[in-house]
């Protein structure tokens, strides 16, 4: 090799390396000194006319309801991770999800069918706007009439927002589905009359829970499966002291007065009341319940409990 | 030789010279990696993986197909004139439509053969996934886009007939963007007051190929399969548009002058 193309060479690398050593550097350095966006820019709705594009996408119109899906999964997550507090997906009034309707309605719009979308904002979306909750489900539905669930969706939406009547109604129309399980007639039977009963609420998350196809709606589902029970063992526990209070004219002292009691009593779905290794009562998450002897009652450890307290 | 003869021997080698180019593997290499990627970005969709893979990596296969298509497809005919093979190819007897023929051919062979390596890949991503019977049903979606893709080589190869590469891979790359939302454009214009505007639209929508047929991927993500009368429909009319392309080429073609 001449030297001449040896001396090029090298210098040709040495430009390389010295350039991209600079490049690594001033892109830390710009990402270091780069404006802060305005308070309050993450809630900008800057992207969310995407159902205009429903005809003018190429035929990439369900690739980009993914992207608005993909879109409100990280909204919410940001806002998740960014605020200090507990947040539970089916209670998210504190992180003020402005821009979730938008994103979801633009996800549905591009893809009607995008079943999933419309189960997400029906266990989400009551608890920040119920307005949209329910336009949300009435549009899955016009869109598609045969899916029964998205009538258990919006059923679902209805019951939670206690307008038993509706919910009653829209499990009715969902019942005729081909398809569309008994769990679906039970409600549209039982729910005028027994709309807030736990029977009613224990059938509708156990439905949740054995259809969501999403962890994060398991858990929630899972979760107030678990409030239900714990209200089961408040309900019993409470009677027991009682009784308890009226034979002994004072309050149990602690659980352990009234173990041998709560033996006697049989909790709903053949579910059994437990203690920890100290012989205290826990509940369904495995947290203590307190003892509130000034006014001989049971009460969850809001401190520590995972059960929906709302 | 007669002329089915002579177009088969021009597809093969046409074919063989198109497989050597790089920028072809590029493409395709591109398509599965997205494929690829589609898996891990599958775990931002809360459950949605199938559907995220089928839908990136269908719109992917869409897309550089039309790449492909159209740059391949524009340089086929161009490339022989600059190199000046065309003078040792028509010495011999060789009409100027079973060349173009031969050589549209050629292409749609390539062409079927990138798409069932990217489909290939496209169910391996989803039987990795557990798509279930995903791994399947995507290939009517993916013989549509082959069709649309063969209907988009004959666009190019129309243009390349009589303007430059760079014009032709423009104009061609335009009809694919107005070739899908031309249903919708006349649907917009139906609701304008100005007829003239709706006869223009309409105009438009007939003589350009409506690629919107061809748009099955939302649908793919679901599991849908195209209907037989749909696909038939579509096939039909990949044909019948082929052929008054192919014709319109030749036509122009024969009438060339290579001096």
């Amino acid at each position: 090799m001449k030297k001449g193309s040896t001396g090029q060479m090298f210098f040709a690398l040495a430009v390389i390396v010295c350039s991209f050593a600079a490049v690594f550097g001033l892109s830390r350095f710009l990402e270091a000194n780069r404006p802060a966006l305005p308070v309050g820019f993450e809630d900008e709705d800057l992207a969310l006319q995407g159902a205009r594009l429903k005809g003018y996408a190429l035929g990439f119109e369900g690739l980009i309801a993914d992207w608005y899906w993909m879109k409100s999964l990280q909204y919410i997550g940001d806002k998740i991770v960014n605020t200090e507090k507990a947040i539970r997906i089916d209670d998210m009034r504190e992180l003020n999800p402005r821009l979730l309707y938008p994103y979801l309605d633009n996800a549905t719009a591009l893809d009607p069918r995008f079943i999933s979308v419309y189960e997400y904002g029906a266990t989400v979306l009551p608890a920040i706007d119920n307005e949209q909750a329910v336009k949300l489900g009435e549009k899955g539905i016009k869109d598609n009439p045969n899916e029964w669930r998205l009538y258990h969706y919006l059923g679902f939406t209805y019951w939670r927002l206690k307008d038993y009547e509706k919910a009653a109604d829209v499990y009715g129309r969902g019942s005729q589905i081909d398809g569309a399980p008994d769990f679906m007639r039970l409600m549209a039977a039982k729910m005028k009359s027994e709309g807030g009963s736990r029977e009613i609420a224990r059938a509708i998350y156990r439905q949740m829970f054995d259809e969501a196809g999403d962890a994060k709606l398991k858990e929630s589902a899972a979760l107030r499966l678990l409030e239900l029970d714990s209200l089961d063992e408040r309900d019993a526990i409470q009677t027991v002291l009682q009784e308890f209070q009226s034979r002994n004219n004072r309050c149990a002292n602690n659980w352990r007065e009234i173990l041998p009691l709560l033996q006697t009593v049989k909790l709903p779905n053949a579910k059994n009341f437990r203690v920890n290794k100290s012989n205290e009562l826990i509940d369904p998450t495995d947290t203590p319940y307190i003892l509130d002897r000034a006014v001989c009652t049971v009460k969850l450890d809001t401190a520590k409990t995972k059960i929906p307290l709302k | 030789m007669n002329s089915i003869q002579i177009i088969f021997t021009i597809a093969r080698n046409t074919f063989r010279e198109a497989v050597r180019d790089r920028v072809l593997y590029n493409l395709v290499l591109f398509v599965l990696l997205i494929t690829a990627s589609a898996i891990f970005l599958g775990e931002l969709t809360a459950g949605q993986e199938s559907r995220t893979i089928v839908n990136l990596g269908l719109s992917a296969m869409l897309l550089f197909g039309a790449f492909i298509s159209i740059f391949v497809g524009v340089s086929l005919v161009s490339k022989e004139i600059e190199r000046r093979t065309v003078y040792a190819i028509f010495s011999k007897p060789i009409g100027r439509g079973e060349f173009i023929v031969g050589k549209y051919l050629g292409l749609c062979l390539t062409l079927l053969v990138n798409i069932l390596i990217m489909g290939v890949g496209v169910s391996l991503a989803l039987a990795y996934v557990g798509g279930g019977s995903l791994v399947f049903s995507i290939w009517g979606a993916i013989f549509l886009i082959f069709l649309e893709l063969t209907i988009l080589t004959a666009v190019a190869i129309l243009f390349s007939s009589f303007s430059s590469p760079t014009l032709s891979a423009l104009l061609a790359f335009f009809v694919f963007i107005i070739g899908h939302f031309s249903a919708s454009l006349k649907e917009f214009a139906a609701n304008l007051g100005s007829s003239f505007t709706r006869l223009f639209f309409d105009v438009l929508y007939y003589i350009l190929p409506n690629l919107s047929f061809y748009s099955f991927i939302t649908n793919a993500a679901h599991g849908d399969i195209p209907p037989a009368k749909m696909v038939g429909g579509a096939m039909l009319y990949a044909l019948c548009y082929i052929c008054v392309l192919l014709v319109i080429t030749s036509l122009i073609f024969s009438r060339r002058n290579f001096k």
